[in-house]
């Protein structure tokens, strides 16, 4: 056996080729029953169904008072406030309802760099994620977002539905380039019914990441994003003169890669993801960074400790 | 600065291609590796900085290809051997003289060199090392004899190995004969030196033509060796007696050559058996001899040997052990043709090697008239045959046409009035005063010797006839008083030796460092020569001796084989035995031609004077110099 037959073999053996046959195992779906019954646990005495929204609304409990704003509903204006502070205030009510979750997964090329684990790892959280909604008789909704919205699961209840999120999350296919502010505009657009939000990305937005969670925000979704990434493309193996392209947008640049760009690059790559988590930190946006290199079931539970998505 | 290699032209030429060549790949963009990557707007994030420091990259690169270019300008002028004109012109001829003589051989040196010689050759190793770019040097070992190594060469690895090729001698040094080659070697030369690399122990520069003269070769001494403690076997000698011999006497010299008093042990060994031993003292610069008479035995090889004892030091041991090899007797066939003489038989009765039969003048007439003699000697007494017999011959008053010499007038009163005394035959004899009564005049044929002559004419002639040799005496022995000298019975068993070529001349060892002349039976052109470490050779036979010059010392077997006939084989000892080899006290100066030689230099060890290593050493380092930086990104 040659030298190069030897280093090849070994190569291929160090990267075993995941495909999306095996996503969803047995060993996967007893893990989601797990993941339900400890959420079971730490919620425990919280009736199904009964999330409360801050909304005027139906309500009994009253929640908070706000200005009048044209338009509003005048009875729901707190006359008594009025007559004492000369105020227009509307009272807000605790509203009752069922949650709706959207699970939104980016499926951009970024999210299929290298051998898709990002990707992988995203369809594994929206699923486990997926399936304790389910279990608590949650709206559970998926799309699959690039530079738009390319395909929508219809929101969906029960335990049961499990299997059709799994046939959605397998069929999905990696596309296209990111821009979270069109592609979330359109799910805006899309679904009138406010809820959770939850953003399952790389975040590689050449637009910039803010503009996409903003949408949400400022849509009255409860945003709360999950952060994929993978440590390693903080350290490229790279040397030598190169030409660099960008998966997304095919952009080419020359590039002569020394230890100081090396090092200036993992420096660049890291503040990255601190501007990310320091930017969902001040927006009191619920922020979950998903090392690829971790186990999913425990960034589950680090979800349910998290808190922000079982209420 | 000249170039020795290649002429400028050309060097310009190879340096206009290969740096048009190197220019190009230069400008040559090579296509970059493309590799993918999931987020480029954090790339520009990085290399915008880098960017600012574009030009330092430009400039870098600029600095890489005029690095190049030196790089090539260095190896192209390394092709040219450029070297300082200066150096050009003192590049000196060097003949270097390596003494591998005997006293070379001692052991008075600082390890790991284990002799003399060696640390000689550890010197010129160091001299090699200094060579100048431009030097020459001829590397020859001096012993009884001068060898040149290998060629006069500037290359020290040729030069290192021609010194590999030293091997030392149990012989003197020939130091004239050594100057003359080397003057000759450095005839017409540029700057010519000659370096003895010896003890000093190599006596006067002047041989048979007269003293060396140097002319302008420049001598350089390097001495080698410090003590003078040193014992030796000066003389070893070994004899049988002539009229007795089965018993023998051996006679040897020891020789204390050191500046103290020495106790020694000296062993004599026949055939390997211890015969004597001995403890002697030495005073300083002493010369024992000693004397051991009548031995007896069936011993052949004799060795001595000498032990140092107790403190006493000895710095040479080749001189320590002497070899002898006495005659191998051989019982020779003698046929004496006699009407009767009983001095004649009482004579021959002396040595009992002698195989003698008595027959009668008619009966050798009937008997051998047809047939061949199947005799060594045959001794004619008072007959002369008709034709002369196919052996040697003794012939006493030789008559008629048939002796080997003309039988001419009659003398009275002759007497040996002229002897030839170096002849073998009258060896130990005192012939003059012999009485006799009446003889006749020989007259040998030219080539013929008068051994003994009275004033009128021969009497006593020795030659060779036929390829036989024989011994005529005019006179009949009982017409004198002759029979009743000891000389007599000599004179007899002297011509019988020389005939059977066992005569008492018989050299029991030869002398290392000469040309040996060895008798073999048989008149091939070669014999194989097995030397004392069993090594053999093909020597050539000139007139039935093989001549070899011979280096070492101990016991030699030569052997022929006669075409048709049974292999014969010859043994014979060598050694050293002389003193002043033996003195091994190193001289600190050396005269030659009336100057004093000079002490070495101009030998600057690790500097060299080609100017084309230096410039490939930089280039060498300054491609590691690269290759280091390039692979810590500095120069990228």
């Amino acid at each position: 056996m040659g030298l190069l037959d030897a280093v090849f073999k070994k190569k291929a053996a160090g990267v075993r080729k995941l495909g999306d046959d095996d996503l969803f195992d047995d060993e996967f779906q007893r893990k989601l029953e797990y993941l339900a019954l400890v959420s079971r646990r730490v919620f425990a005495g919280r009736s199904r169904a009964e999330r409360r929204t801050k909304k005027s609304g139906s309500g009994i409990e009253f929640a908070d008072h706000r200005d009048y704003q044209p338009g509003d509903d005048f009875r729901y204006l707190d006359w008594n406030v009025y007559q004492r502070f000369g105020r227009l205030l509307l009272r807000l009510y605790e509203e009752e309802e069922d949650l709706s979750i959207y699970f939104i997964v980016d499926v951009s090329g970024s999210m299929a760099f290298g051998d898709r684990a990002k990707l992988r790892y995203a369809k594994q959280i929206a699923a486990a994620l997926a399936y304790v909604g389910l279990a608590n008789l949650d709206r559970v909704s998926i799309v699959s977002t690039a530079d738009r919205v390319l395909e929508r699961m219809q929101p969906t209840r029960g335990k049961a539905r499990i299997f059709k999120v799994f046939r959605f999350l397998k069929a999905v296919e990696p596309a296209g380039a990111t821009d979270l502010e069109d592609a979330l505009k359109t799910f805006v657009a899309q679904n009138k019914r406010r809820g959770l939000a939850v953003l399952i990305s790389d975040l590689y937005d050449p637009a910039g990441f803010e503009r996409g969670i903003n949408v949400l925000r400022y849509n009255k979704f409860d945003p709360f994003v999950v952060h994929v990434v993978d440590h390693a493309e903080g350290k490229p193996k790279l040397s030598g003169d190169v030409l660099l392209y960008d998966c997304e947008t095919g952009e080419e640049r020359e590039v002569t890669v020394t230890a100081r760009v090396l090092t200036a690059f993992h420096e660049a790559y890291e503040a990255y993801l601190s501007d990310i988590a320091r930017f969902c930190a001040t927006r009191q946006v619920p922020y979950i960074q998903a090392d690829v290199a971790q186990p999913f079931d425990d960034l589950i539970l680090r979800v349910f400790r998290r808190g922000g998505f079982l209420r | 600065m000249i170039f020795s290699g290649l002429p400028l032209a050309q060097m310009l030429a190879i340096f206009g291609a290969a740096s048009a060549f190197v220019v190009a790949l230069y400008i040559l963009k090579l296509r970059r590796r493309t590799v993918s990557v999931p987020f480029g707007k954090l790339w520009r994030r990085v290399l915008k900085d880098k960017e600012a420091t574009s030009l330092f990259s430009k400039l870098k690169r600029l600095l890489s290809l005029l690095l190049q270019l030196a790089l090539l300008a260095m190896l192209v002028v390394a092709l040219g051997d450029p070297r300082a004109r200066a150096a050009i012109i003192k590049g000196r001829t060097l003949v270097v003289l390596v003494d591998a003589s005997a006293s070379m051989q001692a052991t008075d040196v600082t390890p790991p060199a284990k002799t003399r010689l060696d640390a000689a050759r550890e010197e010129v190793k160091k001299m090699l090392r200094g060579l100048g770019g431009s030097d020459r040097m001829l590397i020859a070992q001096m012993d009884s004899q001068v060898t040149a190594l290998g060629p006069m060469s500037g290359d020290t690895s040729e030069l290192e190995r021609a010194l590999d090729l030293l091997r030392p001698t149990d012989a003197r040094a020939d130091f004239p004969r050594a100057l003359r080659f080397a003057n000759d070697a450095l005839r017409g030369a540029d700057s010519p030196e000659i370096v003895i690399v010896s003890d000093g122990a190599l006596g006067e520069a002047k041989d048979a033509s007269g003293a060396v003269h140097l002319g302008d070769a420049r001598l350089t001494f390097l001495p080698i060796g410090q003590s003078t403690r040193n014992l030796a076997i000066s003389q070893f000698s070994v004899r049988r007696y002539p009229l007795d011999k089965n018993r023998y006497e051996v006679m040897l010299e020891v020789t204390n050559t050191g500046p103290e008093a020495e106790d020694v042990e000296l062993s004599l060994l026949g055939d390997g058996a211890l015969v004597d031993l001995s403890k002697l003292r030495l005073k300083p610069g002493e010369r024992l001899p000693r004397f051991y008479p009548n031995l007896s035995g069936a011993s052949r090889a004799l060795e001595a040997k000498l032990t140092p004892m107790g403190d006493s030091k000895d710095e040479l041991p080749a001189d320590n052990h002497a070899y002898a090899l006495l005659p191998e007797r051989r019982r020779a066939k003698v046929l004496v043709v006699t009407a009767g003489n009983t001095y004649l038989e009482a004579a021959l009765l002396l040595d009992e090697y002698l195989e003698v039969t008595l027959i009668t003048p008619r009966a050798y007439a009937d008997k051998y008239r047809s047939s061949e003699l199947r005799t060594d000697v045959v001794i004619f007494d008072g007959v002369t045959p008709a034709q002369p017999p196919k052996a040697h011959a003794i012939y006493l008053d030789p008559r008629g046409p048939g002796a080997p010499v003309k039988v001419d007038a009659e003398l009275k009163s002759p007497g040996f009035d002229r002897i030839d005394r170096k002849h073998p035959i009258i060896r130990w004899t005192a012939l003059d005063d012999v009485n006799i009564a009446r003889g006749r005049k020989l007259v040998g044929e030219p080539g013929d010797k008068a051994v003994g002559a009275s004033v009128e004419g021969p009497i006593l002639v020795a030659g060779t006839r036929g390829g036989f040799r024989f011994v005529a005496m005019g006179f009949d022995a009982r017409d004198s008083d002759l029979p009743l000298r000891v000389a007599w019975p000599l004179l007899l068993l002297n011509s019988i030796n020389w005939f059977t070529d066992e005569d008492a001349r018989y050299i029991s060892s030869f002398r290392t460092g000469e040309v040996w002349r060895v008798p073999v039976g048989a008149n091939n052109a070669t014999a194989t020569l097995k030397k004392p470490g069993g090594a053999t050779e093909q020597v050539p036979v000139h007139e039935g001796r093989a001549v070899y010059l011979g280096q070492r010392a101990g016991f030699y077997e030569l052997s022929t084989v006669a075409p048709g006939g049974e292999p014969q084989t010859t043994t014979f000892a060598a050694n050293l035995l002389d003193g002043e080899e033996s003195t091994i006290a190193p001289v600190p100066e050396l005269l030659v031609d009336g100057k004093k030689a000079g002490r070495l230099e101009g030998f600057q060890i690790g500097v060299r004077r080609e100017i084309w290593i230096y410039l490939l050493l930089l280039v060498v380092l300054l491609t590691v110099l690269e290759w280091a930086t390039y692979h810590r990104r500095l120069t990228v």
